[in-house]
């Protein structure tokens, strides 16, 4: 009864943004070194892509489409993130969602409608649905450095696809980590564009995966423009994230993630 | 005419028309195993709530934040209890503290509002139902554990099972949201499966540290030695509480459970009252003919010289028999019934509303040595009285008129 | 047969204070069963009725979706000439729209996720008991500007907000896009069932509809008909009303309600049994007695004649005439106690508590029911004949000759 009603695009987006910000960052990571083991490559890849990511910035222009059997719907939105904890989001379409936003700072999340003028703070009880009937539950998206800290990581394969080397890592979430996936599996590109991510349960049945359908370069570097999030086990259900524009590295002052500009945009 | 002989005439007379006889001490076997079967029934009904009840984390007494009843969140907690109220406490049977939070639980697929309980795993196990009703996996260790406890029920709504992780979800007492993955090591099964949806266990230490409440509980809860009288307890305890604290027996906290109990002993009265008086008519009916069957038989005894009074004993012993041989065999019935029962009876036909009444889909008889009494009492008595009237008429027959009859 | 009629009339009155004796048994039982199941029937429609009354109706129209699912989307629209038609319809007598929404509800100190309900404010007296359980303020009033809302009086404490205070309300709306309000509190309702006080919202079906984007779409019609017996029949006559809706009655809408009143209705019904058990005993004892004693006197009626048929028939009379006596006086008796109880009322210590939890009033005043205050005493009636076929069997046993010579 529990209905799908989070506003907490911010995280959504922040975790797109984050994954494609870390991806990005295996360009500036070293090579992995070629002798050593597969699980010691995985790490290294990770290890270097969290230490540059850190402090890092982007702006961003995408919509998001959802799809159903019987309807589609589709949001547009900027976001603005910075760190892997800070994260803003603000719907600029449909004209009834202008100006809806979401804060997500390091240990909470509020959120600000237009329409009623507030900003309320959201409580966990609340944190558990999808979003805004999307294919994202907020358990995935709520925390994004998450896929980093939380699990362990292991190279398990790497092959050539349309001449890149595509590398595979399989991610298990540590014990006492909030994730209730049985593994993910991601598969990064060495452009370090990623190409999809799978959520398995964990007795290791696929239960979504997120695709990557289109790959442009933006800002001087090759991003997942766009990328689809499909619900294995509900036919026909499915979300999509389209990124339009993105800057990397840019300087965003601290008042950009704060409650007063969350409710009072001065961008 | 002494007693022996007296009752010795009374037995014979019994069996002159064994069938009547018969007739009547089945008609008083079947009401007294009624009796007692029906009020063994309704008591292990009644004990069962009574039991599963203080059983599902309401003890005999418990003590709170003065607000936590109306609203149960993480602030209106209390500091676990300082050692003056630990060394009163102690002197209890049983006492324990939790924490108990509203939080949800998610698995791969689903999502479940729960009551995250923060355990005393040791102490735990002297107060509920939880150490003894773990069907898969473990209970909790006392010391570092970090695995979690759920139900049945929770489990198959999850589509989880022992041995998988789940992710519970609660917030801080600054409204920060927690959560943490942790995994399932037993499984327990309540005899309500709204109380296996709703609670979950962790190791209390464990809890606020996820909690961030360090040393703060939701709930002290006591085991008395009678549940029945509490007051004097609750004096002393309450005398080292704090001022925001508040403390309460379990009559405060299930109000409809203290109502079922005290309704029970008047009910169990009335129905074996109701018995008695549907079984009376057929006895005095029974004795009335006995003595109008044995009108000459009488007046030729009086006119013999034979007391009136004697007369009237000697009727009085024939019912006495009578009764005394129907309540023999309606408790030994009602024995045999309830004997093989007492591991159960599977009601789970209409468990589902037996539910609401805090029953489980197992009843157990309760067969309890003062409702035996009371109803042979009440049988014993009661018959004897109503026998008065048959008896008294056969003592007061006129000699003359009376060998005349036919 | 009148004669048969009037020999076992006079036989009957030959051992007056035994066949009083055994008539006695059966009006007290009657009288107890009367009353009993009176009671018990009373207390089942009450339960029934108070619970229905809450929310659920007699029976409601919805999403086939919905029961399973209660998404925001599973909404359903009933153009108003259908809706017109039903209402007109014999056998309902009220019909109401509501739409559902999971919201989280935040005032300046608390935030809690509920579910609001939004309700046709002027109509929904007539179908629910609970705008009539206000506690403070009042319910929802049409034409306000503003948009009112009125909560179990738990939660308002919950969210210590006081009558004229704003909530905030936020959500996602059908279409997928962020729902959000400001409603401000006009009254508090209390059922005295803390988990409904801590739950209840309501705002006006037209805030609802603006602000979750419904256009006109709802999640239920709720149905009121003049009583739960006629639910079954009436529902055959609905007419067919399109694929996306179903129709579901009390039964599949609250199914825990049918069978706590089944277990309740096994261990009454066994009790009533064992009652009836010792009234038919006591029957059979005394027709057995009035066989056995008359031995001589049949003896020479079949001497004269008259045939085993016509004894046991003439028997059978005996025990008939009794149980009829025993039917009459106990229905008579029971229902003059059910009627003077009618007017006092009954209560018992205790019945506070159960009231709170099945949905009874603390004090019921009994009506009298003539199908409930039938049952029992039928029941017993039929136990006593055939408590009364031993005797009439053993009259097949009677040898002219021996019978004449008994004492």
């Amino acid at each position: 009864m529990f209905k799908s009603l989070l506003q907490c695009s911010g995280l959504l987006l922040c975790l797109i943004l984050l994954s494609l910000n870390s991806h990005t960052l295996l360009a500036q990571a070293a090579e992995p070194p070629t002798e050593s083991t597969p699980e010691i490559q995985a790490k290294a890849i990770l290890k270097a892509a969290i230490d540059n990511w850190r402090g890092m910035s982007s702006y961003s222009e995408m919509t998001m489409r959802i799809h159903r059997p019987d309807w589609e719907r589709s949001v547009s939105m900027r976001g603005w993130t910075r760190g892997d904890k800070d994260s803003l989001v603000r719907v600029t379409a449909p004209k009834k969602d202008i100006g809806t936003g979401t804060l997500t700072l390091d240990k909470g999340m509020w959120t600000f409608s237009p329409k009623v003028n507030r900003v309320i703070k959201v409580p966990s009880s609340m944190m558990n649905q999808s979003w805004m009937g999307s294919d994202f539950s907020n358990k995935d998206i709520s925390k994004a450095d998450e896929i980093v800290h939380s699990y362990s990581h292991k190279l398990t394969a790497i092959h050539e696809q349309d001449g890149h080397k595509v590398y595979e890592i399989e991610a298990i979430p540590h014990e006492d980590a909030a994730v209730v996936w049985g593994k993910q599996v991601i598969r990064v590109r060495d452009d370090h564009v990623m190409l999809s991510e799978a959520f398995y349960d964990q007795d290791g049945i696929l239960v979504k995966r997120m695709d990557t359908l289109e790959i442009q370069e933006l800002d001087g570097r090759p991003v997942a423009t766009r990328q689809r999030m499909l619900d294995i086990e509900e036919e026909d259900h499915w979300t999509e994230i389209i990124l339009h524009t993105v800057d990397f590295n840019i300087e965003l002052a601290d008042s950009v993630f704060t409650l007063s500009n969350l409710r009072n945009p001065r961008d | 005419m002494n007693i022996s002989l007296l009752s010795q005439l009374a037995w014979r007379n019994l069996w002159r028309n064994h069938r009547r006889t018969f007739i009547m001490l089945s008609a008083i076997t079947i009401g007294v195993w009624a009796m007692i079967f029906m009020t063994a029934l309704m008591r292990g009904m009644v004990d069962q709530m009574v039991e599963n009840g203080l059983n599902t984390f309401t003890g005999h007494i418990q003590i709170h934040h003065e607000n936590y009843l109306d609203d149960p969140a993480i602030n209106n907690s209390l500091p676990y209890p300082g050692p003056e109220l630990i060394a009163e406490l102690n002197n209890s049977p049983a006492w324990t503290t939790r924490v108990r939070v509203p939080a949800v639980v998610n698995s791969e697929r689903e999502s479940r509002g729960v009551m995250l309980m923060g355990i005393e795993s040791e102490k735990e196990k002297a107060l509920s139902f939880l150490a003894d009703s773990i069907v898969e996996g473990r209970y909790l260790k006392a010391e570092k554990e970090k695995g979690v406890l759920i139900g049945k029920k929770l489990a198959e709504k999850l589509e989880t099972e022992l041995g998988k992780r789940i992710v519970i979800m609660s917030q801080d007492p600054d409204n920060n949201i927690v959560d943490v993955g942790v995994r399932i090591v037993g499984i327990y099964q309540a005899e309500l499966r709204a109380t296996e949806e709703q609670f979950i266990f962790l190791d209390q230490g464990y809890t606020q540290k996820i909690l961030g409440i360090k040393n703060q509980i939701s709930e002290i809860e006591t085991r008395e030695e009678n549940f029945r009288d509490l007051a004097a307890r609750k004096t002393v305890i309450e005398s080292k509480l704090e001022q925001n604290q508040k403390i309460q027996d379990w009559r405060h906290l299930n109000k409809l459970l203290a109502a079922t109990l005290g309704m029970m002993d008047g009910f169990v009265l009335i129905w074996m009252l109701v018995v008695f008086i549907a079984l009376s008519f057929g006895l005095v009916n029974t004795l009335i003919m006995a003595v109008f069957e044995r009108t000459r038989e009488f007046g030729l005894m009086l006119s013999l010289g034979m007391k009136p009074r004697l007369i009237l004993s000697q009727v009085l012993f024939e019912s006495l028999f009578l009764l005394v041989l129907g309540l023999t065999l309606g408790t030994g019935l009602a024995w045999l019934a309830i004997k093989p029962m007492e591991s159960g009876i599977d009601i789970s036909v209409v468990a589902e509303g037996m539910a609401k009444m805090g029953v489980g889909a197992t009843l157990y008889p309760s067969l309890e040595t003062r409702d035996i009494l009371t109803a042979n009492l009440i049988v014993i008595l009661l018959g004897v009285s109503a026998s008065f009237l048959p008896a008294f008429k056969a003592s007061r027959l006129k000699p003359i008129e009376a060998m005349n009859v036919n | 047969m009148p004669i048969s009629l009037r020999l076992a009339w006079r036989n009957l009155w030959r051992h007056k204070r035994r066949t009083w004796l055994t008539t006695g048994a059966m009006v007290f039982s009657n009288v107890l069963l009367v009353f009993l199941i009176t009671w018990q029937y009373a207390m089942y429609g009450m339960m029934v009725d108070n619970s229905l009354r809450m929310l659920t109706g007699h029976f409601q129209i919805q999403h086939p979706a919905y029961f399973d699912k209660p998404r925001i989307e599973n909404s359903f629209q009933l153009s108003k000439s259908t809706l017109e038609a039903l209402e007109n319809q014999d056998g309902i007598d009220v019909l109401v729209r509501r739409s559902e929404a999971f919201v989280l509800a935040s005032s300046r100190e608390r935030s809690y996720g509920i579910q609001i309900i939004g309700v046709e404010a002027n109509k929904e007296a007539s179908i629910s008991s609970l705008p009539g359980l206000l506690k403070d303020g009042r319910y929802l009033q049409a034409n306000e500007e503003q948009i009112e809302i009125v909560l179990g009086s738990r939660l308002a404490k919950n969210l210590k907000i006081k009558l004229g205070d704003e909530l905030t309300l936020f959500g996602s709306a059908k279409d997928g896009s962020t729902a959000a309000a400001i409603a401000t509190l006009v009254g508090t309702l209390e059922t005295g069932v803390q988990e409904v006080d801590r739950n209840l919202a309501f705002i006006h079906l037209e805030d609802f509809d603006a602000i979750f984007a419904m256009e006109g779409e709802i999640h239920r019609v709720v149905a009121l008909t003049p009583s739960v017996d006629s639910v079954d029949t009436l529902l055959t006559k609905i007419p067919e009303l399109g694929e996306d809706v179903v129709v579901r009655d009390w039964n599949k809408l609250l199914p825990e309600l049918k069978q706590s009143i089944q277990s309740d209705m096994a261990s009454s019904w066994f009790m009533y049994s064992v009652l009836i058990i010792l009234v038919a005993f006591s029957v059979l004892n005394t027709q057995l007695m009035s066989v056995l004693e008359r031995t001589k006197e049949y003896g020479i009626m079949m001497a004269l004649g008259l045939n085993t048929l016509r004894l046991a028939s003439l028997v059978l009379l005996e025990a008939l005439l009794m149980a009829l006596l025993g039917l009459l006086l106990g229905i008579g008796l029971g229902l003059i106690v059910v009627a003077i109880l009618g007017q006092t009322g009954v209560s018992f210590p205790g019945m506070e508590e159960m009231a709170a939890e099945f949905n009874i009033p603390s004090r019921m005043y009994l009506e009298i029911d003539l199908r409930s205050a039938m049952a029992g005493p039928l029941l017993v009636f039929s136990a006593s004949i055939l408590a009364a076929i031993y005797p009439v069997l053993r009259l097949r046993r009677l040898r002219i000759v021996q019978a004449m010579r008994a004492p």
